[in-house]
């Protein structure tokens, strides 16, 4: 038992470990010429990083960043997995190089371009909908934000998963409370999320998207229904000057600002 | 033997292509109808997503991704207008292998109205890039550009219209849709006038006409989309010096405006379904009647073009 829960302390430690290079890569893209979206990048990779460490072996298991403004932090997910061998930061935004504002299909590990709000979740489900035809246990894992959950696709999209019962489905809901020009709850509030999921079939599971332990467990599948759950994350996380802001869903920082930021990361 | 329209062609034809191939699936925006035969025998790879056509066509990509050549079929006002932005990411930046297969092109609906007619459809596609636009004409191109569809791994946009029937021009056993038919026109020598059909009622007409005036050939093209067309030129230019292409669809972003772009020493005119938006019921001839296209002011648009004057 002791020995269970050392190696278990030692997988989380690693996933701790991860999460901060993979932070300090999305700074280093915030402070590229381009800049990049680094609230949401920064509240949603321990949510990516959680998720390639349970499934990033399992060729019948696809993750889809669907809030694809925060390709940042798939990119920096993939490269500290070694998907992506390239350093995303040396090129992120330039001229010839593949790591665009929003994710690459071009990409090794991103199979669809998504960004345009609301695709990854459908592109998912017809995977978790092919995985559910071969009988291969592989699944959809989607990451989406709670801003996209305004676009009506989402909504169309847990639709058929409820009525076509593609239980191999896992979307992930990065609840940050932002989206590109304030707080959700002032633009187009969110209410009774939970029940709204329900109400589609949905198992939900509330977790905090920071806490490595929540997160592994909560994306395991569910028998009998698709999974949803809701992250609580903070924007910015990790980054003490710009937590919670949302004015810090797209920034361009200056070299300096990016190492102090490296050097401090919480 | 009776004939069966392009989209009943297309049911059947899937429905037979999918027994032996397991990963072909169908799919359906809730306007296939009850009892679609891909549903009785295919059932597992049979299904009604309901009306969501976006999720649809995205769920189709998914599928694609994970190695099945999913057909999605639903209205073309649906398809290339509402879910125009999932066609564009999937199937034309993407590349993904989806297959659209689009009933109601043009006005064939008739009487249903202004929501279900699609005169734009081409337009909009050709603008995605990399996808296969293909307008069969008859039961058997109807067929066989399903066949082509299913054995390629390029996305696919297929134009239907409702429910008429017609035969088919005759290709060889073994040729492409992609290839050109010509028909009619005095063959010793150049056309005055070369008529160019996409679709059914063009097809129609253009037979007619040739079969009328012997002066005049008639080209028929089954595919549309800018890399397909790009091969026809040689063998168009050889034809004759003016083209009139008959289409049902608005002029913007028509078949005949790229073929002018890609024959500029050539005149093209184009025989169209004009400006006007058909707000009045009646059958898709009535409703092509008062767009201004048809028999009679298409003979009417040749006759002008031969005098030097195309009054369209």
């Amino acid at each position: 038992m002791e020995l269970a829960i050392d190696i278990q302390r030692e997988e989380i430690s690693l996933l701790v470990d991860k999460a901060k290079e993979a932070r300090k890569l999305i700074i280093d893209m915030a402070a590229s010429p381009t800049g990049c979206h680094i609230g949401g990048s920064l509240s949603a990779i321990d949510l990516l990083i959680g998720a390639y460490s349970k499934y990033v072996e399992d060729p019948n298991t696809l993750i889809i960043l669907s809030k694809g403004h925060a390709a940042a932090a798939l990119y920096a997910a993939l490269h500290v997995y070694g998907i992506i061998k390239d350093n995303p930061a040396d090129s992120y935004g330039k001229a010839g190089s593949l790591f665009t504002g929003h994710p690459n299909h071009k990409l090794s590990g991103i199979p669809f371009a998504t960004g345009s709000l609301g695709h990854g979740i459908p592109y998912a489900a017809g995977w978790a909908l092919a995985q559910k035809m071969k009988q291969t246990n592989g699944l959809g894992i989607v990451i989406g934000g709670d801003g996209e959950l305004q676009e009506g696709l989402c909504w169309e999209t847990a639709q058929i998963v409820q009525a076509q019962s593609i239980t191999n489905f896992v979307y992930i809901v990065d609840c940050n409370g932002g989206q590109n020009d304030g707080y959700v709850h002032d633009i187009s509030p969110l209410r009774n999320l939970r029940q709204r999921f329900e109400a589609f079939g949905f198992a939900v599971k509330e977790i905090n998207g920071h806490h490595f332990e929540e997160i592994l467990a909560a994306i395991e599948p569910d028998p009998d229904r698709p999974v949803a759950v809701l992250a609580n994350t903070i924007k910015g996380k990790g980054v003490a000057a710009i937590e919670g802001n949302p004015e810090a869903h797209y920034v361009k920082i200056p070299e300096k600002l990016a190492h102090k930021w490296k050097v401090n990361l919480s | 033997m009776t004939k069966k329209s392009g989209r009943d062609a297309y049911k059947d034809e899937l429905t037979t292509l999918a027994s032996s191939n397991d990963q072909i699936v169908c799919i359906e925006a809730d306007l296939g109808g009850k009892n679609h035969p891909f549903g009785q025998q295919h059932p597992q790879r049979f299904f009604n997503l309901g009306i969501a056509e976006l999720a649809g066509i995205d769920m189709a990509a998914g599928l694609a991704e994970a190695g099945y050549v999913p057909f999605f079929s639903t209205f073309a006002s649906f398809a290339a207008l509402r879910a125009a932005e999932s066609i564009k990411l999937t199937m034309g930046y993407m590349g993904k292998n989806v297959k659209v297969v689009a009933a109601y092109g043009g006005v064939s609906g008739g009487w249903f109205g202004t929501t279900h007619h699609a005169l734009e459809d081409i337009a909009v596609l050709q603008s995605f890039q990399n996808i296969r636009i293909a307008c069969p004409h008859g039961e058997q191109e109807t067929r066989r550009v399903i066949r082509e569809a299913a054995a390629s791994e390029e996305p696919y946009y297929i134009r239907l219209s409702r429910n008429d029937a017609f035969d088919s021009l005759d290709r060889a056993e073994d040729e492409s849709c992609r290839n050109l038919i010509v028909e009619g026109g005095a063959r010793t020598a150049r056309s005055k006038l070369c008529l160019i059909s996409v679709g059914e009622q063009a097809t129609e007409l253009c037979k007619r006409i040739v079969q009328e005036d012997d002066d005049i050939v008639h080209a028929h093209l089954c595919y549309v989309d800018i890399q397909s067309l790009k091969p026809y030129i040689q063998p168009l230019s050889g034809l004759a010096d003016q083209f009139l292409v008959v289409e049902e669809h608005r002029a913007t972003g028509s078949t005949a405006s790229y073929l002018a772009l890609l024959l500029p020493k050539h005149q093209v005119h184009s025989h169209h379904c004009g400006e006007k938006w058909p707000i009045y019921g009646g059958t898709h001839a009535e409703v092509l009647d008062y767009l201004g296209f048809g028999f009679e002011p298409l003979q009417q648009q040749i006759h002008n073009i031969l005098g030097g004057k195309d009054g369209f």
